[in-house]
């Protein structure tokens, strides 16, 4: 009951705060120097049909109309599933970005999967031997992968997988050519994943890691925990049962935050490996002044974020009982 | 007075209790807290022993000692099971973990010590599966759990509600229902009603000492509430600085007290009679550091009436007769 009435609340707050964002944004990016028309028509253009063709190209991307009525005409083309048209490609937006996401959500969702997998068990271990020798040597590894920039990563996994032993591509999402199906089709991305996947998950590993095991300290410290072990259970139960579940509060925050700054975090990563994802994407579009894909990833990132908020928020409820989602 | 003809449920032998502290230097001597310095004492079947002495005397180091919540440093803790004497030290922990049916613990902060995630009847019930008296969600389970909170003054719509929901005095109730859902043998009370106001402390008490009468318990009732351990305790022991310094039946130990700590201890219970002429007598100083004890007897540094013999000589505790043990060279009244 409450629930229904929280989430209600929520998702009118969202679509407020969704339209007050897409306004500034469209001002902004309307308000950026740079005439996409020029760049989409380029330099082969005779001059004598040079102004009448600008003109025609420009009323129909609709920008010969004051900016509110073309950001009516943008929003409700959004809202029908329209993301415009990309001057860069010279496709609609919606086909043009297709790849790219499916190929930047594989990527983050992989290496999530790999740093939950290691980063959580590794914490738990460090905690629960707190102090010891293994403890101390994961502390200085994890302190190292979370400090050095994900760029000094990347070009060492190149230089030492890519380039001393050459086991995985250098760069790209498939090999040039490649027109196998099937398992050889899988094999042959999964070996590109690699790489970028290693880098991604070596930050990532590190500062959960370092999470999980400070908020597995705090809740093995609680007197809950003498109170299960005097009950006589079993040492396993009392870790992951009574202590990790308590634990567990401090690293949805954690993850939920890391998990939205993963998507636009990778453009650094996707532009290294010449992986061709929505990062990758970004930085071309804005180049290229083509705004219409810029806007609709903005976008994108603005949804990513405020539906991780609402998710956080139910995932709290979930892991604590305490927390109530009322008003 | 009763000692002979009583069964002796736990026999603790020179047991000690160290904590190692961080070294602060590279090549310093690796220092210990001696939270408990050699402590000897029987703990007879049905009794209510009363433990007191001030905070950091190394009372509730002692109870979880007894219960091997630390690994024990040194000495021995025999706990009498079907007539054998077992040394609770040497038990693998699987077999310990067995054990824990017995010996149970009540804490001191209500707020705390229950997991703020499990419901009460989770809480109560799952040391009953851990230990395979019930299949877990065997409704029988259920019913057996709201008994058992029924017997310890809580409701059954209680069942399903979380720590958070309730009260102070529901919560230590809940902590109560915990270890004597078990069934123990033998109880540790650590601090169990000091987090509590005055009119719930009475009510617990009394509830304890209802459930001690009905399930032939044990306790151990650490505190440092003179007038509640007088209250519940059949014989009291007092500690000094990780020592035994005094044991006796609570009767005789206010009647005649031998140690002059005791005697100290007891002058601060604060009375309501304006005629009382009893003498207070206020300790100077603080207590010493457990990590460099003062030698000789370790409270000589604040005995009103220290002599040379103290500062080098360690007393052991001797029988005064009646039952009373007391560790000083120069007891009072003696």
């Amino acid at each position: 009951m409450h629930k229904g009435k929280f989430l209600v609340k929520r998702l009118i707050y969202i679509v407020f705060v969704f339209f007050i964002i897409s306004i500034l944004m469209f001002g902004i990016y309307k308000s950026l120097p740079g005439d996409p028309v020029r760049m989409m028509m380029g330099d082969n253009v005779k001059p004598e049909v040079w102004q009448q063709q600008y003109d025609t190209i420009k009323e129909s991307l609709g920008l010969d109309k004051p900016i509110p009525v073309q950001y009516v005409r943008w929003m409700g083309n959004m809202l029908r599933g329209d993301f415009g048209y990309s001057t860069e490609y010279r496709r609609p937006v919606k086909e043009v970005i297709g790849v790219p996401m499916r190929n930047t959500v594989t990527l983050n969702l992989v290496s999530m999967f790999i740093v939950f997998i290691i980063a959580v068990p590794l914490g738990i271990a460090q905690a629960v031997k707190k102090n010891g020798v293994f403890d101390k040597i994961v502390q200085v590894v994890t302190i190292v992968g979370y400090s050095v920039p994900s760029f000094v990563i990347a070009l060492l996994a190149i230089y030492v997988f890519a380039i001393r032993f050459p086991i995985f591509p250098i760069s790209g999402v498939k090999t040039a050519g490649f027109t196998g199906t099937g398992m050889e089709a899988f094999l042959d991305s999964a070996k590109h994943m690699v790489l970028p996947v290693l880098v991604l998950s070596v930050g990532g590993i590190g500062s959960i890691a370092r999470y999980v095991r400070a908020s597995m300290i705090e809740a093995l410290r609680m007197d809950y925990i003498k109170t299960a072990r005097a009950k006589g259970l079993k040492e396993k139960v009392v870790i992951y049962v009574h202590a990790f579940r308590n634990a567990l509060i401090p690293i949805v925050t954690v993850t939920t935050v890391w998990l939205i700054s993963l998507f636009g975090g990778s453009i650094v990563i996707e532009s290294i490996f010449l992986w061709d994802g929505l990062g990758k994407m970004m930085i071309t579009g804005l180049n290229q002044r083509d705004f219409s894909v810029v806007l609709a990833m903005q976008m994108f990132y603005v949804i990513l974020s405020l539906a991780g908020n609402v998710l956080m928020d139910i995932a709290y409820t979930l892991v604590d009982p305490r927390v109530r989602l009322e008003d | 007075m009763q000692t002979e003809n009583k069964k002796v449920l736990l026999s603790i032998r020179d047991e000690k209790q160290y904590f190692p502290i961080k070294k602060t230097g590279f090549r310093e001597e690796q220092k210990y807290v001696k939270a408990n310095d050699g402590i000897s004492i029987d703990i007879y079947e049905g009794e209510t022993l009363g433990l007191v002495g001030e905070s950091g005397c190394g009372k509730s180091t002692f109870g979880r000692t007894i219960l091997q919540l630390y690994p024990q440093t040194d000495g021995e803790i025999l706990y009498e099971k079907d007539g054998q004497m077992i040394n609770l030290k040497e038990l693998p922990a699987e077999q310990m973990r067995e054990l824990r049916k017995d010996l149970q613990l009540i804490f001191q902060d209500p707020y705390s010590s229950l997991n703020p995630r499990m419901t009460a009847g989770q809480i109560i019930g799952e040391g009953l599966v851990a230990h395979g008296k019930f299949k877990k969600g065997d409704p029988a389970l259920r019913d057996y759990v709201m008994d058992v909170m029924k017997k310890c003054g809580l409701d059954s719509y209680m069942y399903g509600r979380y720590p958070h929901q309730f009260s102070g005095g529901q919560r230590q109730r809940i902590g109560i229902a915990r270890s004597l859902a078990l069934n123990p043998r033998f109880v540790v009370c650590d601090e169990a009603v000091s987090a509590l106001d005055v009119s719930i402390q009475s009510q617990i008490l009394n509830l304890l000492s209802d459930l001690k009468e009905q399930e032939h318990l044990t306790y151990l009732f650490i505190t440092h509430d003179l007038s509640v351990v007088k209250y519940i305790s059949d014989r009291i022991g007092v500690m000094y600085l990780g020592n035994m310094v005094e044991i006796a039946p609570t009767e005789e130990l206010f009647a005649r007290t031998l140690h002059p700590y005791t005697k100290a201890l007891l002058s601060a219970i604060p009375t309501t009679d304006a005629n009382d002429k009893r003498e207070r007598i206020l300790l100077e100083g603080d207590i010493p550091s457990p990590v460099n004890p003062p030698s000789g007897c370790k409270f000589h540094t604040r005995c009103y009436q220290c002599q040379e013999k103290c500062k080098c000589e360690t007393p052991v505790l001797e029988d005064k007769g009646n039952g009373h043990f007391v560790a000083c060279h120069y007891p009072l009244e003696a």
